[in-house]
């Protein structure tokens, strides 16, 4: 198969906590014919056991400075699990014109940890801690023990070996570091919302970090994300399953990078009616802005990345397919601090009550059992219904939190934001067969700044339509079908 | 509107009066003064708009309501902004459905008819002459004869009927209530306004309350303040009033606005504060003025403005014509009725977005069912009514602890139905149900709704229980004159704004008779 042009010609490769260079050679060795490897030993691990620097930023640094040597033209970057968050910073920097990162061409994220601190039972954080500085039996058993915990099926002997071995090479200052801060560094605002294509790989017997934690946390921050869930496996994908993983890997490699989003179609019809003298200008200049197509690595401005995914996963539960993202111009009008003259006493101002209704409605998913952003459509219409009617059960450590009663009103709110933005866009005054904007154009103003005669409604009766006056978008359709026929 | 060639005092200069607001409550005040040869100068919040520049779109028109946040709390919390707040030279007239009914004689004497409420202290009759006044100045279009009232006459024939309108009036005459064409403060033929520009006949565009463009629907910068400013008034828009100068003796003698970042002072002899039944008690007890009574803020009221609407098989189209051009007064005191007062009725028709944001919020609406319902938008129309509220201590206006850009406390407004409103909206909605599924309508609804702003400084005849006077004057500070929704003692059925013009010509004249 010949490289598309934007084929990168180099993956690095970063490896998980306790990993080195060598988890991925397995997957490495498969993608031979496909692009140069490069697996890297973060500092504290493999070869680099005498490397230090082990916080996120100098993880990155570190990977910086080995593509700096290289040169490459385009490359990729593959993290796994803690290297995924190396990635994630990486990423960040290119993407903010770091001139030795400049042709990063995709990203790929196995069983990733995310940018925002990890979520880790307390409990096996603290053990994990403790056996590190263990006599050697104890080191050995746990070691074993620990790479056994995060596979869905037993690995074959030697390569269980080998990873065994490579947990206990690594600097135990390396192992704690991460484990007490480097996977509770906050890097959510940092990042924000990456343009890079993205692979989102997840085991799904992974616990943390499975296709649930992906999608609440890593996904949101990446414009353009895949994610491939590979059915059976635990966390350590690249030893698990290097057949799948390179082949995932093959496939978005070979994507091009991301196509500009296209506007939402006006119906032609409709377009002509807002080229037309009966729509003023100001009206058709609001509208063309209005259509115009949204970015779709929108850096939220009130909310964070994963508040915005929550919100759009809102929105499409309630202006399912509206065509546009409502969910970035509600978050930019929050921003904008515009409101709309009022707010219920018992809210907090409007932001707040975004960002503190969006976690407390996850908080109540998560407290049944998962992410609102990992449920599908009926289960997220359950917790909405139940948040409209005053059930929602918002746990107490929440916070920010809103209360049962305090979700029935913001939820209220946000629908009628929502519709705001629905009701603006041009496609949507198409789809409803609106001819309000069609009322008049200039006119002829006068000097007291009236617009004079405007066309208006001759006729205002019902079931006497102006022969102008567009039929729903949606009729248009059914009609033109037919008509083809 | 069109400010060259107006009249500029300077700040030092003590001008006769300050008017605070430029609404239907300043306007006139602004007008009646000029026309006695007063020096006044108006003091408004808001920008000066090009009218022909509305743009017939309900997201443009933002600039036209008063977005300035309010805290809105009680067991019935109202909206506020687009639903019954503007701003701008004009004030909420730029964006009101300019209905405008007379009162019902009963409705100023509640508490002498039912033992409920609170009686007016002025009379209808007193009234009458500024109603004729007003309806003669700006141009009202209505029914000939109006059918609960045989001796009024309409200066204008009345608009066109829109599809809502023809529903009512169908469903109406299969239940026997009298319905007609309603009095509307827009020009059903083109009108020489005196003192303005002539105004051209309505075009039935739907956007009255996104701002008239051809000035068809009377507005104050249509029609009071070109007529003030031809004779001398000057109206400086983008000037908020903070603060009133005192002399030792407790008289005002100077208004303190912000206008461009920097706070400017007008010298003046009086002051009519015309802001609202928000902005003016929010004011006054920012300021801690003209409260001995202890009533600024108490009594706020809103008025019941239940709707129901459903769908049609025909197409209605009720985006176009006048919103609300059919009324019914038959329920201004229903035979069978179990609550004291009533309520108009009228027919409705609504913007998209208007219609979106109720079902959306009010109807609680979402998903393929939200969708399903607006995408009828074109099927739908609606009857909605005007209903009394009771004067009622527990809703009232206070001060939040927040504050606005200027440190000026956030107004804090807690509204519920008592018992008799409750009553009033069960025996509406029952009413309204009937006539629309008389109508033919599938998919009835019934959104729940409150409108207006009113009362909050009260008018009475004691300064112990009222913040003014009969005529508008402040019981504690002589020179200080309320004009606007805020006097109101109770809500009347009727919409409030052909009341606050009328009251506002009234004071005028007292103030004038007064000063001589």
């Amino acid at each position: 198969m010949p490289a598309p042009e934007n084929s990168p010609d180099l993956l690095v490769c970063l490896h998980f906590l306790g990993g080195s260079a060598r988890t991925w050679e397995p997957v490495a060795r498969r993608l031979a014919d496909t692009v140069r490897c490069l697996p890297l030993d973060l500092p504290g691990f493999g070869a680099a056991t005498d490397a230090t620097g082990y916080d996120v930023a100098a993880m990155a640094d570190h990977v910086a400075a080995a593509i700096r040597s290289i040169g490459p033209a385009r490359f990729a970057l593959a993290g796994h699990s803690m290297g995924a968050k190396v990635a994630l910073a990486l990423a960040r920097r290119a993407e903010g014109g770091d001139p030795d990162l400049a042709g990063l061409s995709h990203l790929v994220l196995v069983a990733g940890s995310p940018p925002s601190p990890e979520p880790i039972a307390e409990e096996r954080r603290r053990t994990m801690l403790v056996w590190i500085d263990a006599d050697p039996e104890t080191r050995a058993r746990e070691a074993r023990a620990f790479i056994r915990q995060n596979v869905g099926a037993p690995l074959a002997p030697e390569d269980e070996a080998a990873a065994t071995a490579d947990v206990l090479r690594a600097a135990p200052a390396a192992w704690r570091a991460w484990l007490e801060s480097g996977a509770n560094e906050d890097w959510a605002a940092r990042v924000a919302v990456l343009r890079t294509p993205a692979l989102i790989l997840a085991g799904s017997a992974d616990a943390d970090l499975g296709p649930a934690g992906q999608a609440a946390l890593t996904a949101p921050h990446l414009a353009h994300a895949r994610t491939e869930i590979l059915d059976g496996a635990g966390h350590l994908l690249p030893l698990e399953r290097p057949d799948a993983v390179a082949a995932a890997i093959t496939r978005h490699l070979a994507a091009g990078p991301a196509a500009d989003p296209e506007p939402v179609r006006i119906p032609d019809p409709y377009a002509a009616l807002i080229a037309s003298e009966r729509v003023n200008p100001r009206l058709r200049d609001a509208l063309a802005e209005r259509a115009r197509a949204d970015d779709p690595a929108y850096a939220p401005a009130a909310l964070d990345p994963v508040e915005l995914a929550l919100l759009r996963a809102v929105v499409a539960r309630v202006l399912p397919d509206a065509g546009f993202d409502i969910g970035a111009r509600l978050d930019a009008r929050l921003a904008s601090g515009a409101g709309d003259g009022w707010r219920f006493a018992r809210l907090p101002p409007d932001a707040t009550s975004y960002r503190a209704g969006l976690r407390s409605l996850d908080a109540a998913a998560r407290a049944e059992g998962a992410p609102f952003l990992a449920r599908d459509g009926e289960a997220q219409d359950a917790l909405l219904r139940a948040a409209q009617e005053g059930r929602l059960a918002v746990p107490e450590s929440q916070d920010p939190r809103l209360d049962t009663e305090r979700m029935v009103l913001w939820f209220e709110d946000l629908r009628a934001d929502a519709v705001r933005a629905y009701l603006a866009h041009p496609a949507t005054l198409a789809r409803l067969g609106f001819s309000g904007i069609g009322a008049g154009g200039t006119g002829a103003p006068d000097a007291d700044g009236l617009a004079r005669f405007l066309p208006g409604f001759a006729r205002t009766g019902r079931n006497d339509p102006e022969p102008w006056e567009p039929e729903p978008a949606r009729f248009d359709r059914r009609i033109s079908a037919e008509t083809a026929r | 509107m069109n400010l060259d060639g107006m009249r500029h005092y300077a700040g030092t200069e003590p001008v006769d009066a300050v008017v605070i607001g430029t609404g239907a409550g300043g306007a006139p005040v602004l007008a009646r003064l000029a026309e006695a040869g007063l020096k006044v100068v108006a003091l408004e919040a808001g920008p000066n708009f090009e009218p022909g520049r509305f743009a017939f779109d309900e997201t443009l028109a933002d600039e036209i309501y008063w977005t300035e946040e309010r805290l809105s709390g009680g067991t019935t919390p109202e909206a506020f902004g687009a639903n019954n707040s503007g701003t701008g030279v004009g004030g909420s007239t730029l964006h009101w459905g300019a209905f405008v009914p007379r009162p019902d004689a009963r409705d100023l004497a509640l508490r002498t008819e039912t033992g409920e409420g609170c009686d007016w202290p002025v009379s209808l009759e007193d009234l009458i002459p500024f109603y004729e006044r007003v309806e003669r100045f700006v141009g009202v279009s209505g029914a000939d004869p109006y059918p609960w009232d045989p001796g009024r006459r309409y200066p204008l024939p009345p608009v066109p009927r829109n599809g809502p309108a023809e529903i009512m009036a169908l469903a109406c005459g299969q239940r026997g209530i009298r319905a007609t064409d309603a009095p509307a403060a827009v020009v059903s033929r083109a009108f020489p306004q005196a003192g303005g520009p002539e105004r051209e006949a309505c075009i039935n565009c739907g956007y009255c309350h996104q701002g008239c463009r051809n000035g068809s629907k009377t507005s104050m910068d249509v029609t009071y303040l070109p007529f003030a400013l031809r004779r001398g008034a000057e109206i400086r828009p983008d000037s908020v009033a903070h603060g009133l100068e005192r002399d030792a003796a407790g008289r005002i003698t100077g208004v303190v606005y912000r206008r461009g970042g920097v706070d400017h002072r007008q010298s003046c002899g009086a002051v009519f504060l015309c802001a609202g039944a928000v902005e003016t008690p929010r004011l006054l007890l920012n300021l801690g003025l003209a409260n001995s009574s202890d009533q600024v803020g108490r009594n706020y009221m809103g008025h019941v403005a239940t709707q129901v609407w459903g769908r049609f098989p025909d197409p209605i189209r009720m985006n176009r014509g006048y919103p609300s051009s059919l009324i019914t007064e038959d329920m201004v005191r229903p035979r069978d009725a179990d609550f004291a007062g009533g309520y108009l009725v009228q027919s409705l028709g609504v913007q998209p977005l208007t219609l979106a944001n109720a079902v959306a919020r009010t109807r609680g609406l979402w998903g393929p069912a939200l969708h399903a319902c607006l995408d009828d938008y074109n099927h739908l129309a609606g009857i909605g009514i005007n209903g009394e509220t009771l004067p009622c201590d527990e809703n009232r206006l206070t001060l939040s602890d927040e504050t606005d850009a200027l440190g000026l406390a956030k107004a804090q407004i807690s509204f519920g139905y008592g018992e008799n409103e409750r009553r009033l909206n069960a025996h509406a909605t029952a009413l309204m149900r009937d006539l629309w599924e008389a109508a033919g309508a599938h998919d009835v609804w019934v959104l729940e709704r409150v409108a207006h702003t009113i009362g909050t400084c009260r008018m009475g005849r004691s300064g112990d229980a009222a913040v003014v006077d009969p005529y508008g004057r402040s019981f504690d500070i002589p020179n200080l004159w309320i004009s606007d929704g805020s006097t109101f003692p109770s809500s009347l059925a009727a919409n409030p704004a052909l009341t606050i013009m009328a009251l506002a010509l009234r004071s005028a004249e007292a103030f004038l008779k007064d000063a001589r």
